[in-house]
Parts: C-alpha cells; structure tokens; sequence
C-alpha cells in the first residue's frame, strides 16, 4: 500500500507503509524534527500523542517486531509521533527507532507541538528516553524519587522474588539504578 | 506577563498590572486533595493578591500502571483495564481498545454490533456530561444540581446494568463485538429514557442557563482563543467551545456514525459558559443520535463470526468437537493479531479518546498506549487561568472536565 506521505518526505524517509490501515513512514532520529516541521507545514498541525515501544528482544529468542535494519547496534525503543490533519482529515505516524545504549535521546519537539510537553516528560519518566531541548524533563506520572523506568520490558512487574521458582529470572529481575 | 497578548486575559481583571518588585507573589498548594479538583489534582498558584501569576499542575496521583498491566495480560483481558483508566467514560475506552484491535485482527463487526455500540456510546457521554454537570454547577454554588445530575445518571446505570450486569465498569464493548443483546426491557427502559430525559436537560437549563449568578462565574470566564485551542491540541468541547468543529464522530466517522442525523455542537464564545453551552447541546445530540439507532437497530449477529477471535456459542460445545478445541484454545491461550500496530479513537466526552495497540504476534500486546483525552486538555489550565482571579479557577477546571483517572491511567 503507498502512502500518501507528503513529497517533502520523499529524501528524509528511510521506510514507509501501512501497518492495519494506519499509514507511517520511518525517519532518522537526527532528521526527526526536520521531518515533523515539514509535515506541520503540509497541514498535520495537530500532534494527537507520542509514545514510545520497547522491542527488547523477546525471552524466547524469537527475533523483536521490525525495523529498519542497524548494521552497528541492535534497535530497542521505537518513538512514535502520531499527527492528524483536521483540514484534510488524514493521520500519519512518523516513527523513530533508537539504537540499543544506555541513555536513549531525542530531540525535543514541545515548541512546535506545545502538548508534546507532557507527553515528552511521560516518554522521559516510563521509558528513559531523553528529549534534548525539553525545559522541564522531570517525572510526571512516578514519584520524583522513583528509580528506574516502569514501561521499559526489563522492569519487573511487581511482587516478591521466589527463589527456584521457573521464571524468576525472567521477569523478577531487580530493576535497574537510576 | 507584559509580552501575554491581549486575548490570553481571562475572567475578571481587578489588577492588570505586572508584577512589579512592590507586589508580594504568595504560592499556593492547591489540592491534591482539594475538593473541587475532581480528583486528586495538584496545582502549584502564583498568586499576587488574588491574581494569578503562574500555575503549574503536578499530576501522578492517580497513577495504577494500567498501561503495564495490560502488557501483561491476553487481548480479551485487556478490556476489563480500559474500563478503569477514564472511569467516567468506560464504554469509550473499550470502543477505542476494542476497534485498535479489530484492525490489527482485521475483522469487521456485524451492523447490529455497531448500533449497540453507539447506542451505549450515548448513553455514557450522558452519563459522563450528567456527572460533570452536576459537579460543575456544585462548585459554582448550584448545590443542587448534583442530586439532579446523579438522579438522571443513575437511570443510565440501570440501563449498563440490564444489558451487561454491570452498572459502571460494563466491559460491554469487546473486539469482535459486543457482550450481550438487548433484552425487551433495557429496550422498554431506553425508550422511556428517550423519552424522559429531554424534560431534564430543560430542567437544567430553567436552573443554570440564564442564572444571574452561574452567568457571573462562567461567561468571559477561562477565555481560550481558537488559535490558542488548536496551537495546544485540545479536543471535544475544549475546542469546540472556541469555535472549531472538529467531531470524531463527524469528521472521521466511525461505527456508523456517518449514518446519522446529528449536529456538531460549537461556539464562539470561548469561554467556561460556551462550554457549558455546548454540553448541554450534545446531551439533546446523543438523544437524537439513541432515537435513530434503536429506530433503525438493525438485526443480526452482534459479534464476529469468527472462532479463533471470540468463542463458540455455549449450546455448539455440546455437539461439536472443534467448538470445544476452539473454546479450550481461547480461554487458555487467547488469539494472537499479526506483527504490526493500530491506532484507533472516539470521541468521548471530553474528547479525542484513543488507543495505540502494537502487536508482536504473541497472545499479549507488546505496547498498549491510551491517548487520554484529559491528559492533553489539563494543559492549557495555565493559559486560561492566567491573570484571573483565583476564584475563577474553580471554574476553569470543572469545565475542563478532566479525569484523574484519564490523566494519570
């Protein structure tokens, strides 16, 4: 299926598609804001959320949801920018994948879509992802004195570590220091 | 303040000067458990006099990880979570979920499903306006209005409990269908309803409408321009309230909303009244809408016709073999959507609701993200609070309308 992702898009995008209807088309995290200042201009003006995926690696070997390939280092966490055009009643999801290393980061979008503000500190406060340029990259969701990063895959899910139990090391694992 | 354009003042201007070094700027903690913050929202004042210079909300409170438990459980366990998150819309949030994950599985409900699921769409942005009416018009000094509200929402309570058991948290609308048909009563009970309830919305209005007094908090109150409305990406009757007409349900229908007959309300007045107007628009809207989907409820299956999505009827078990394999495989196992993922909204009643399912071909979603409505409205508290009396700020909040819940999922 092609998409009709705007012709400014044609050089910066490495991939596009549809996935269940939903057109996308994939940026390079260093063209991201290039990408979304273009895409504001055609007409998507409003920012309706941005989030972001982790595809750590699944415990039973199988390999993570697709992305573009990465000769150097392995993709773990994907940001999602979902746009919507009220004029011409389009949407478009502009994702970004980002390498597998222990500080994340992304450039920060709040000045041009202001709500990406708190959706930006919520990314910062579940998943680690640092938005540069952000005024105030605090938690906002986790007390202040939270440490580490509850949306991430290898953050456990709560209850007490059972010794011998089957899969306790795979998903009570003790969650990373901030 | 001195760069704030003119249209960004709200309410009641007694001081309009800057701060200067003269002025004291008192911070105030107001909430998290302010009674007036529906719910536990904490907003850091600036004040000077009683003039507000700064406001910042500090939102968390609330928070339960629904996103992370439902990485945790199968597809059809996730429903029972989205109730939870906007507790004031639950029917929306299961639509949103329910419609993400039939484009990831690719199916399409039945007409009759549809209908259901407008029908009870309705009925709960009823619910949700009568709540936040009555809230509302509480905070404003018309206590009464909440009994009124509660009465009439209670009636839409009895009609989520005949047809799904459940009076709040219905988990009524599922991927791949819905719950349960109609029974001859809940039709009895709707129809009464229908009937009923447009007397109510008169009442309401002979109360608040032209009441010198709720005019005197509201009108001019909380100014939000249209420009500014769309720069902060506000949706349903935030931003219809500044005169821009954008309605999911008009504008990207979903569910058959194309086929009925039913008005987008706006209003230009930018203000806490326009958006009292507006929802008080929308409940005579949704009684239009419910009078043309139980006229025209069409008849047939009300879910898929799929077995490996939803499970056999229970008298197939009986006599067929694969009915049961199917059944065993379902409530042990669950179904698993190809890699892939799918953005779905309604329009709820505070507005853009969605739901962001990523599948990695297993039986649990990868990523279930909620674009909640009230997240993003809660943002512009600042800019239509600014340079208003602290007093109007009350007002500010219960006309945005925003769920803690919704806020902090």
């Amino acid at each position: 299926m092609k998409t009709r992702a705007p012709a400014a898009l044609a050089k910066i995008a490495v991939d596009s598609g549809a996935s269940a209807g939903d057109e996308w088309v994939t940026v390079p995290v260093a063209r991201l804001r290039e990408t979304l200042q273009a895409l504001q201009a055609d007409g998507f003006t409003t920012l309706a959320f941005l989030t972001c995926v982790d595809h750590l690696a699944r415990s039973d070997g199988r390999p993570p949801f697709s992305g573009p390939p990465d000769a150097e280092t392995p993709i773990r966490f994907e940001l999602v920018y979902q746009l919507r055009d009220l004029e011409g009643r389009r949407l478009l999801r502009v994702r970004t994948f980002l390498a597998d290393r222990p500080d994340p980061t992304a450039p920060s979008v709040q000045d041009l879509f202001p709500p990406a503000n708190w959706d930006e500190r919520e990314t910062w406060d579940m998943f680690g992802i640092r938005f540069e340029g952000h005024p105030g990259l605090t938690r906002i969701l986790m007390p202040d004195d939270w440490v580490g990063h509850p949306l991430r895959r290898d953050f456990p899910v709560g209850g007490e570590p059972v010794d011998f139990s089957s899969d306790h090391e795979q998903w009570q694992t003790s969650p990373p220091t901030a | 303040m001195a760069d704030e354009p003119a249209d960004r003042v709200s309410g009641l201007i007694l001081d309009p000067a800057p701060a200067d070094a003269g002025s004291q700027i008192l911070t105030v903690n107001f909430g998290p458990h302010h009674p007036s913050t529906h719910g536990v929202l904490r907003l850091i004042v600036d004040l000077d006099g009683e003039v507000i210079r700064k406001v910042t909300p500090v939102i968390g409170y609330l928070h339960t990880g629904i996103e992370k438990t439902a990485e945790s459980l199968r597809y059809q366990q996730v429903v029972t979570v989205t109730d939870r998150h906007d507790y004031l819309s639950p029917l929306f949030n299961n639509h949103s979920y329910a419609m993400a994950v039939e484009k990831l599985m690719g199916v399409e409900v039945p007409p009759r499903a549809d209908a259901l699921r407008v029908i009870m769409d309705e009925l709960c942005r009823i619910s949700s306006h009568m709540i936040w009416l009555g809230t509302s018009g509480l905070e404003l000094g018309a206590i009464s209005m909440l009994w009124y509200c509660l009465r009439e929402r209670d009636k839409v309570l009895d009609l989520n409990e005949e047809i799904s058991g459940f009076r709040m948290h219905t988990s009524y609308i599922r991927p791949g269908g819905v719950m349960a048909d109609t029974t001859p009563r809940f039709l009895d009970l709707l129809n009464t309803f229908i009937e009923e309830f447009p007397k109510s919305i008169d009442e309401f209005e002979d109360l608040l409408t032209e009441n010198p007094i709720f005019k005197a908090r509201t009108v001019g109150v909380g100014y939000l321009s249209r420009a500014d409305a769309l720069r902060l990406g506000q949706t349903g009757p935030m931003l219809r309230g500044s005169g821009v007409p954008w309605d999911l349900r008009k504008t990207m229908p979903y569910s058959g909303y194309e086929k009925y007959d039913f008005e987008v309300a706006t209003d230009d007045g930018c203000d806490c009244y326009a958006r009292y107007k507006i929802r008080i628009r929308e409940l005579r809207e949704s009684i239009k809408i419910l009078r043309q989907a139980v006229d025209q409820l069409p008849d047939g299956p009300i879910n898929v016709d799929d077995r490996k999505m939803l499970p056999p009827p229970r008298e197939e078990l009986d006599t067929s073999m694969e009915a049961l394999i199917h059944h065993f495989k379902l409530f042990t196992e669950g179904y698993s959507p190809p890699v892939g993922d799918a953005y779905a909204a309604t329009e709820s009643g505070r507005g853009e609701n969605g739901c962001y399912v990523v599948s990695d071909g297993t039986h649990k979603p990868r990523r279930v993200k909620f674009r909640a409505a009230s997240f993003v409205n809660l943002q512009s508290t600042e800019t239509m609070a600014l340079r208003g009396m602290v007093a109007d700020m009350i007002a500010i909040i219960g006309t945005i309308d925003a769920i803690m819940g919704d806020v902090d999922r």
